[in-house]
């Protein structure tokens, strides 16, 4: 079996993702309950473009989840990542077995990352979310 | 989360643009996207800059039939692929505008203590959480089940006259295969499958890719040598257009005797700027060789005597030419010598080295080197081979080096 990896944005074109990391789990307060669709993770800043020593352009971020707050830093990926996406074709009946497909419809090549551990904002309004972990 | 993976991914509108390019003391907000869901259909491959333009030319595919781990083929290269799994929670945004309807959405816990309050209430969108990534690893084409595959009918002349008594061509193709069927049943490659073609000596035959049959190389061989000695051809100089027409004449096809010229000879220009071959004495000789010892095993003498007899006029067999192709082993006051060839063993090394311990229990050096050569390994050299696969024992310094299994 053959599956072709398509690609319709043609090489300079790729459509670019992002991530944003952090350690452990987000866990949505139990009131949500699992409609979490539209809920808001937290709230991101940048605070500070340093590092002119190393002549690296570092971009800082500070990201408030619920009672907490992380600090992170923009990172430029070692290799990039491809975004892939698999389409199984519609069976018609009496068809041969469905083709699988893959389709490269995105490139991450930089990701948002908070590898400390939060720190606790002790005065905080009541918030929807939390973080554990 | 149907309706999500239903949906095309215009309907993905994230801001990861806007993501990227916030500037310093900006702020927005992180939310759960619309259609945020498992979205299983989507993976994340991790790509080697070098590997992207023929990824994204569509020059790459996956191959593996359903109980084999998929490899990713480039044109030149096969890749394992792995998956590497992260405890971290890791959020996936995609391009797009950020969603106005996300906006005024769930701002009252507003900003952290750094974001201006006059900050634009834009949010950015996670689609899915990934639970790791996918990796590629390069490794040798698996090729073996290539051998297996061509062995099992090889092209034999008298198939063509039995070709003719058969009606339906449904009988004829069976267990035969054509390229498209060997790209859809070997981890690959193109280039590395063309590559394993060519070292079975495969020749592609009304559009099915076969080995021809010992027999049939005989008989094609000492045809050739016996038209050589009629015709006065020398065999360091044969013209193709003057032998081909001669040998088609006596029923062989012509795809079979540019495959003998092919594989026992090489092909050069002539003067008159016409096609010459020069049949290659290694080669040839080999094949008398082989031809000899088919028997079983024979007495060094019996077989030097048989070999050196038979081989054309002119050609000078050497004990040299058999490396890797046979075996000795001394029997009391007697040598032995049986066939033993590199091209019928396993080409992964673990398996290769398990057909040389089942062989043998001992090696040395000189006859195990003609037997591991071959064997090719990405980020592996060939010391590192020997040194995982085998126990090497050296009495004294000045001692030849013994292998056995570990």
């Amino acid at each position: 079996m053959q599956i072709q990896v398509k690609c319709s944005c043609g090489a300079g074109d790729c459509p670019e993702w992002a991530i944003v990391e952090l350690q452990g789990v987000v866990e949505a307060h139990p009131s949500v309950g699992n409609q979490i669709q539209n809920l808001e993770i937290g709230r991101l800043c940048c605070t500070s473009q340093l590092s002119r020593l190393s002549l690296i352009l570092q971009a800082n971020y500070t990201f408030t989840v619920g009672y907490h707050e992380l600090s992170g830093t923009k990172m430029t990926l070692k290799k990039p990542l491809l975004v892939l996406r698999k389409r199984k074709e519609k069976a018609l009946d009496g068809a041969p077995p469905p083709k699988t497909e893959l389709e490269v419809i995105g490139i991450i090549r930089h990701r948002i990352l908070f590898k400390s551990r939060p720190k606790a904002l002790i005065s905080k309004p009541q918030t929807k979310e939390k973080r554990t972990g | 989360m149907e309706a999500a993976t239903a949906s095309g991914e215009d309907c993905w509108e994230g801001a990861a643009g806007t993501l990227l390019s916030m500037s310093p003391g900006s702020s927005l907000s992180v939310v759960y996207h619309s259609l945020f869901g498992s979205h299983d259909d989507l993976l994340l491959l991790e790509v080697d800059e070098h590997l992207l333009p023929e990824m994204l030319d569509q020059r790459v595919t996956i191959r593996g039939q359903p109980d084999e781990d998929a490899v990713l083929c480039t044109a030149s290269a096969t890749y394992a692929l792995k998956f590497v799994g992260t405890s971290n929670t890791v959020c996936l945004v995609p391009p797009g505008n950020p969603s106005s309807k996300n906006q005024q959405s769930r701002c009252n816990s507003n900003g952290g203590p750094d974001s201006p309050a006059a900050a634009p209430q834009t949010a950015v969108s996670v689609l899915k959480v990934a639970s790791g990534n996918m990796e590629l690893v390069q490794v040798a084409p698996r090729l073996d089940k290539l051998k297996s595959l061509l062995r099992k009918r090889p092209y034999r002349l008298e198939e063509d006259e039995d070709a003719e008594d058969m009606e339906d061509g449904v009988k004829y193709s069976s267990g035969l295969y054509r390229w498209d069927d060997l790209v859809n049943m070997i981890q690959a490659s193109d280039e590395e499958l063309m590559a394993g073609l060519r070292s079975l000596s495969a020749v592609e035959i009304n559009g099915y890719w076969r080995v021809v049959s010992e027999r049939s190389m005989d008989d094609m061989l000492r045809m050739l040598l016996n038209n050589s000695m009629i015709q006065g051809w020398k065999i360091s100089e044969l013209k193709e257009d003057e032998v081909v027409p001669v040998l088609v004449a006596d029923g062989f096809p012509h795809t079979i005797v540019l495959h003998c010229l092919g594989t026992f000879g090489l092909k050069k220009e002539g003067n008159l700027g016409d096609c010459v071959w020069e049949l290659d004495e290694k080669r040839v000789c080999l094949h008398f060789a082989k031809q000899a010892l088919s028997g079983g095993k024979m007495k060094l003498g019996n077989f030097m005597e048989k070999w050196i007899s038979g081989l054309p006029h002119g050609m000078q067999g050497d004990l040299e030419m058999l490396q890797g192709e046979v075996l000795y082993e001394t029997l009391g006051v007697e040598t032995w010598v049986h066939a033993f060839s590199v091209s019928d063993l396993p080409s992964t090394p673990a398996d290769r080295f398990a057909a040389l311990f089942q062989e043998r229990p001992k090696w040395a050096w000189k006859d195990l080197q003609a037997y591991v050569r071959d064997l090719r390994v990405p980020g592996l050299s060939s010391e590192a081979l020997l040194i995982k696969y085998t126990r090497r024992t050296q009495p004294t310094a000045d001692a030849e080096p013994i292998f056995s299994a570990r």
